[in-house]
């Protein structure tokens, strides 16, 4: 059984998609073409990518629900600086202003000792209403045609956002794993005073995690603002819940001190597939709230079953 | 010697942050406002703000509650909206009276499946109401199928726009009840004691025969509860229940609330006092901005400045106090 539940935490949600894949391959014809596959993978990069640096930020113990505010902050600005200073020097811009939110972020946890969750969410206030008054209320257009490339261009017949994905998957992934920041990462999820007693630097490490997760949060917002070719305030309201299911479900522990990246890439394509599961049907919009909100109870649900099966086994003396 | 002055002044001056700084950071926003603003002084406009205020100022007392016992719950702001609107939409069958309760044993069954959640499945509070807090929202769309349910229940009404000898707002008195009813249940009875020891110290809490589980699910259940009430009161000043408008930034403004008023996120000991005045700072805040025509998109930042400022805040007191490092 502990076997059984180690190789759950592995490849759990590899079975989930396995599943909905077979089911959704009766249900729907469409499903096995190319086009519709590739489609649900480019749905689902949206949350992987924020996902990659949520990762990071459940790793070392904390949290950011900033997310979706920096999308939008993103949006705000690209929109704003592309006429004027062209497309490359606009996107590292906006890149760099959003970095400096985490770092804000990362700042006050760090040297205020203020909660994560309240920093985070305050912050998201903030940016969200300093994004509206930045845009004045308003959506604003981008009509530079170039720019739609990033989201909607194909290189190889693989839409641009899965490359994206890919890059920003292994870059992560030897961050996280074969570099002493990653382990610093781990180190100070399992236990932050220990890790501090041992030297590391704590604060400089956490600020790092959180400009990161902003990075990961103004790379979306680069890409779905290049599909809306729009600039829109108050973009992907609700998304910080998405971004987090998809962590939780893709393995990483909430306790801090484990993450799953490649846990992440797929539950962000189960969740897509869900979607593309409920639009065959048909269902409205609030459905698909309903079912992130109960795909993530479930994950909790079996997690906290993991946790105590393990627990009675630890007192048992089975070797766990 | 000039070391321990020193240290003395600094606990002084902790000690009387901790008990005056929120009022008196409420009586020089409220002169700020009274000053700048002739239409904030009137006594119509304050009884008005301070039954704007136990929305927030009821749901804070179980948020307080929950905090206490170092836990979380961020749903309530879906809860509210799910509440307001099954209540609202069982008038026309069972009427307003009965509709009132049937609200509030919803309410708490929400709060309790909180609790189970966080509790038995040993999910962190925090993710648990975050999955809710869509499920509830999801739900209360589904059911209504996005369209307001309108009330015309006189009992109901009465709860958000009666007056008390045509003077008092009824929603300030309901508050009181609350605030007395929960003063009561703190200081004056053994659960308010179990709250605080679970806070404090969870595991010695358990081994001094403390059910730690059934004190967290009591604290959720009772969170349900009021939340039930400030829907009640909400819905009924509105006249209608909106789904997807009712209970926007709720959990924000109450977390805000109870927080700012000085208890600790860590758990252990709280203020119900300090979460009063705090929800009156929030409300009046809002409205008194609002009044200035302030940009409401710099309310939004001004809140969360506040916010993370408060927090601060708490920090410097216990620093002061020597209580931990800043």
């Amino acid at each position: 059984m502990v076997k059984f539940l180690k190789l759950y935490e592995k490849i759990g949600i590899f079975i989930l998609i396995v599943f909905a894949g077979i089911f959704l391959a009766i249900a729907s014809p469409n499903f096995l073409k190319t086009d519709t596959i590739l489609n649900i993978i480019t749905q689902g990069t949206y949350g992987v990518i924020v996902g990659f640096g949520m990762v990071l930020a459940i790793t070392s113990g904390g949290f950011d629900l900033s997310v979706d505010a920096v999308v939008g902050l993103t949006s705000v600005f690209l929109s704003l600086l592309i006429p004027n200073i062209g497309i490359p020097s606009a996107i590292i811009l906006s890149i760099l202003i959003s970095c400096f939110v985490g770092f804000l972020n990362g700042l006050i946890i760090t040297k205020f000792g203020v909660n994560p969750l309240i920093t985070t969410l305050s912050m998201a206030t903030i940016i969200r209403g300093a994004s509206l008054l930045i845009a004045k209320g308003r959506q604003i257009p981008i009509s530079v045609e170039k720019f739609t490339v990033i989201g909607t261009g194909k290189l190889m017949g693989v839409p641009n956002p899965i490359w994206i994905m890919l890059v920003l998957f292994i870059l992560f992934f030897l961050l996280l794993n074969q570099t002493p920041y990653g382990r610093h990462i781990c180190a100070i999820g399992s236990n932050e005073s220990a890790a501090r007693v041992s030297g590391l630097n704590v604060t400089f490490v956490k600020i790092m995690v959180y400009v990161l997760v902003s990075f990961t949060a103004s790379i979306n917002g680069v890409i779905r603002t290049s599909q809306a070719m729009i600039g829109i305030p108050s973009m992907a309201p609700g998304f910080t819940l998405l971004v987090i299911t998809i962590t939780i479900l893709g393995g990483t522990s909430l306790s801090g001190g484990k993450g799953n990246l490649i846990g992440a890439v797929f539950a962000g394509i189960f969740i897509s597939m869900i979607y593309y599961g409920l639009n065959l049907i048909g269902v409205q919009y609030f459905y698909q709230l309903l079912s992130v909100g109960l795909v993530l109870l479930f994950a909790l649900f079996v997690d906290g079953l993991r946790k105590r099966y393990l627990e009675a086994a630890k007192i048992k003396g089975i070797k766990v | 010697m000039e070391d321990y002055r020193l240290r003395k002044t600094k606990q002084k001056f902790g000690a009387f942050w901790g008990n005056f700084g929120l009022p008196l950071i409420f009586i020089i926003m409220f002169a700020i406002f009274a000053i700048s603003t002739p239409s904030f002084r009137s006594t119509y406009n304050f009884l008005n703000n301070l039954s704007f205020s136990s929305y927030v100022g009821i749901a804070a007392i179980g948020m307080t509650f929950v905090i206490m016992t170092g836990n979380f719950d961020i749903s309530i702001g879906s809860m509210l909206s799910l509440v307001a609107v099954l209540g609202s939409s069982f008038i026309p069958k069972i009427g307003g009276a009965v509709g009132i309760i049937s609200a509030l044993l919803i309410a708490c069954i929400l709060g309790f499946l909180n609790g189970i959640f966080v509790t038995k499945l040993r999910i962190p509070a925090f993710i648990t109401t975050l999955g809710m807090l869509f499920v509830f929202r999801a739900l209360a769309f589904i059911y209504t199928n996005n369209v307001p349910v309108y009330i015309s229940d006189r009992f109901w009404l009465y709860f958000g726009n009666g007056k008390l000898f045509d003077v008092i707002p009824f929603p300030i008195l309901l508050m009181g009840v609350c605030y007395g009813a929960a003063y009561l249940l703190l200081r004056r009875s053994p659960v308010g004691r179990y709250i605080i020891a679970v806070g404090t110290n969870p595991r010695a809490a358990a081994l001094s025969g403390i059910n730690v589980d059934n004190i967290k699910i009591l604290v959720f259940t009772l969170l349900g509860l009021f939340v039930g009430i400030s829907a009640v009161t909400n819905s009924a000043n509105l006249g209608s229940a909106n789904p997807g408008l009712m209970g926007q930034d709720f959990e924000f403004q109450v977390i805000t609330a109870v927080v700012l008023g000085g208890t600790a996120l860590s758990g252990g000991n709280g203020s119900l006092g300090g979460s009063f005045i705090a929800a009156l700072i929030v409300t009046f805040l809002n409205n008194g901005m609002g009044l200035m025509q302030v940009n409401s998109y710099w309310q939004m930042v001004a809140t969360g400045l506040v916010m993370i400022f408060a927090v601060s805040l708490n920090k410097l007191k216990f620093f002061l106090l020597g209580q931990g490092e800043f």
